[in-house]
């Protein structure tokens, strides 16, 4: 059993992190901005995972966990700091604008890594030392970090902070006239998510052993997107379910090609083709699930299940919300 | 002066084809309000579709191991074709990634992410059968020299022929659809689509039949782009996601959904790149994007574009 899981670590961990990254897009659009920046911010954390462990500290034998601590408080300040100057300039944009400046930001910065020598340029930096012996011990550090982040989000949610998040997603202006500094809001929910995608960075630097200006792409930005889509944008599991599911799915498609009663160009299908799946999936899924895998509603429905009360007594008046994302 | 006016010249051909790439996002963005993520994929179908039609075979990779059609046309006539083909791809993205989401008036966000899951599947498909080597166009262009020089002398300014190609035809198409949108009962509709949707399917205009028509423009547009950037150098499944992102700077300079601003941002993120000295060439592809970030942050209705009014 336990072999099983450590042959199959790296992808928990993987999944796990997506949830993160989940999260790292969902708090800015909890103040209704759709920044697309968190690649950026997940490649700059793993930089400096990748350069403090291989660069500043000399460490003989398994690197020792209390430094990757070290390197969760550089990278947050660094990310935060980046993102704050960053946000500063680009939250005067809403909706598509705002999305496209955040995808330049992550090109300009991915253009950067691939060319400056700190970074290790086209290659990337190689030998990252672990501060595990087996994939699935990463769990460790991603764990606590999805199930802090999963509960920081959900409490904000209902303080001031997040209420005035709420504020400014429903209506900019009417939150303006209330009294809501909607530009320290808004700074603050895209500071939140930058912060988050860094410390992913750290432990994925350190999990998957090299770090290059690969991790920061265009492709990274949308497959966030759709976590947080896919999972649902209207409550916090959903984009932690989203990051959960989304990655996992082209690992257990490559998985099923390993059965033995499957035609030969089925496997090769399976195992060759499998990103084809996961547009299609992609696509019908926006398509089928508009509004996500996990809505309000169904969170509603669980609860009653759980009580066990079944269908609530009475006609539900209340009106569907609208499709909207943010 | 010389090396100027050789890269003003070297700018204008590559950015032409980044005006007849960005037109294919503007013309669908102008109507839908939404950026077509396959545009890119739409894009290097065009160039497989042309490689295709010109006889040439597959590498040893894909499922379709050196496979080839069996027509051998000239590249012209392959190209027209293959662009052709390529806007059918277009309509077929419409069907699936557009149209269930707009009959529900669903959020254009999603659109964002299905029309990226359609590109993904799109792509994806192309390696699955073409492998994921480079191909390259070989000696297509038939007898033509391979370059002219348009100022002789000791130090020559060349021109290559195939920029020569990438720059006419590009202006070809940008003319014409310049043609189509301003003086044809199409092009009226169209622009009514652009304005109001609702209004102009009240007033009578089959606006399904538009869109699909603009899906299948855009994806003309992206198939000859695709094939003449593929002409100029070598090409892979991937190579549209690269030229995608710089259409998005192309747009946003131009102002999104405007048709002249689409052409005037082209070719100037094309001679801005070839600008870039030669010892800073590495950061070539950030170009775009910084220009993307000054524009977006100074004048986000874009060069040509009138500031619009925020109405409550």
């Amino acid at each position: 059993m336990l072999d099983f899981l450590n042959s199959q670590g790296t992808i928990y961990v993987s999944m796990v992190l997506g949830g993160v990254l989940g999260l790292s897009l969902y708090l800015p659009l909890l103040a209704g901005q759709l920044s697309l920046a968190s690649p950026g911010f997940y490649a700059l954390g793993g930089f400096v995972a990748a350069v403090l462990s291989t660069r500043t500290f000399d460490v003989e034998g398994t690197y020792p966990v209390h430094l990757v601590l070290v390197e969760f408080v550089v990278a947050a300040v660094l990310c935060g700091v980046l993102a704050f100057v960053v946000g500063l300039a680009a939250l005067r944009l809403t909706g598509i604008y705002l999305a496209l400046a955040t995808i330049a930001f992550v090109e300009v910065l991915r253009v950067f890594t691939l060319n400056l020598e700190l970074t290790g340029g086209a290659v990337g930096i190689f030998a990252i030392p672990q501060p595990f012996g087996t994939q699935l011990s990463y769990l460790w550090l991603a764990g606590p970090l999805l199930i802090a982040a999963a509960l920081f989000t959900w409490r904000l949610e209902k303080v001031r902070v997040g209420r005035a998040f709420a504020a400014v997603r429903e209506d900019e202006l009417a939150a303006a006239s209330m009294g809501v500094d909607t530009t320290r809001a808004k700074i603050t929910a895209f500071v939140l998510g930058g912060v988050l995608a860094g410390l992913a960075g750290v432990i994925a630097a350190h999990q998957i052993n090299t770090w290059s200006h690969r991790q920061a792409s265009f492709d990274a930005s949308i497959a966030y997107l759709a976590f947080v889509l896919i999972g649902g944008s209207r409550t916090f599991l959903g984009p932690v379910a989203g990051g959960l599911f989304l990655t996992y799915l082209p690992e257990w498609l490559r998985e099923q090609a390993k059965h033995e009663f499957l035609p030969t160009w089925a496997a090769e299908f399976l195992r060759t083709g499998r990103f084809i799946i996961y547009g299609v999936l992609l696509a019908a899924s926006c398509v089928f699930f508009p509004r996500g895998l996990i809505t309000p509603e169904f969170l509603a429905r669980i609860k009653r299940i759980g009580r066990g009360g079944g269908r609530p007594r009475g006609q539900d008046v209340r009106q569907p919300e609208p499709e909207t994302v943010a | 002066m010389r090396l100027i006016f050789q890269k003003l010249l070297n700018g204008i051909a590559i950015g032409s084809v980044y005006a007849l790439f960005a037109l294919g996002y503007t013309i669908v963005f102008s109507i839908l309000r939404v950026i077509n993520f396959a545009h890119g994929a739409v894009f290097t179908v065009g160039t497989y579709l042309t490689y295709a039609l010109t006889g040439a075979a597959f590498g040893r990779n894909g499922q379709l191991r050196n496979a080839s059609l069996p027509v051998e046309l000239n590249f012209w006539l392959a190209l027209v074709l293959g662009a052709l083909g390529a806007g059918v791809i277009g309509v077929i993205v419409e069907r699936l990634a557009f149209r269930p989401l707009r009959r529900r008036g669903s959020d254009p966000l999603l659109t964002l992410v299905s029309s990226l899951g359609v590109a993904i599947a799109v792509v994806n498909i192309l390696q699955y059968l073409f492998g994921a080597e480079n191909y390259s166009f070989g000696e297509t262009l038939g007898s033509m020299r391979a370059s002219v020089t348009v100022v002789g002398g000791e130090l020559p300014v060349v021109v290559r022929t195939k920029q020569i190609v990438i720059f006419v035809v590009s202006m070809v198409m940008v003319v014409a659809l310049t043609f189509l949108v301003n003086r044809t009962r199409t092009g009226k509709g169209l622009r009514a689509v652009a304005e109001d949707l609702t209004t102009a399917r009240l007033l009578g205009i089959d606006t399904d039949r538009l869109i699909r028509l603009s899906f299948f423009i855009s994806g003309v547009l992206g198939g000859i782009a695709g094939a003449l950037i593929g002409l100029a150098g070598s090409f892979n499944y991937q190579f549209g996601v690269a030229i995608g992102l710089k259409g998005l700077a192309v747009i946003v300079l131009g102002g999104l959904g405007d048709i002249p601003g689409a052409v005037v941002g082209g070719l100037v993120i094309g001679v801005a790149e070839a600008f870039v000295p030669a010892e800073y060439n590495a950061y070539k592809d950030a170009v775009p994007f910084v220009v993307l970030l000054v524009v977006l942050l100074v004048r986000p209705q874009g060069i040509l574009g009138r500031a619009q009014v925020q109405k409550v």
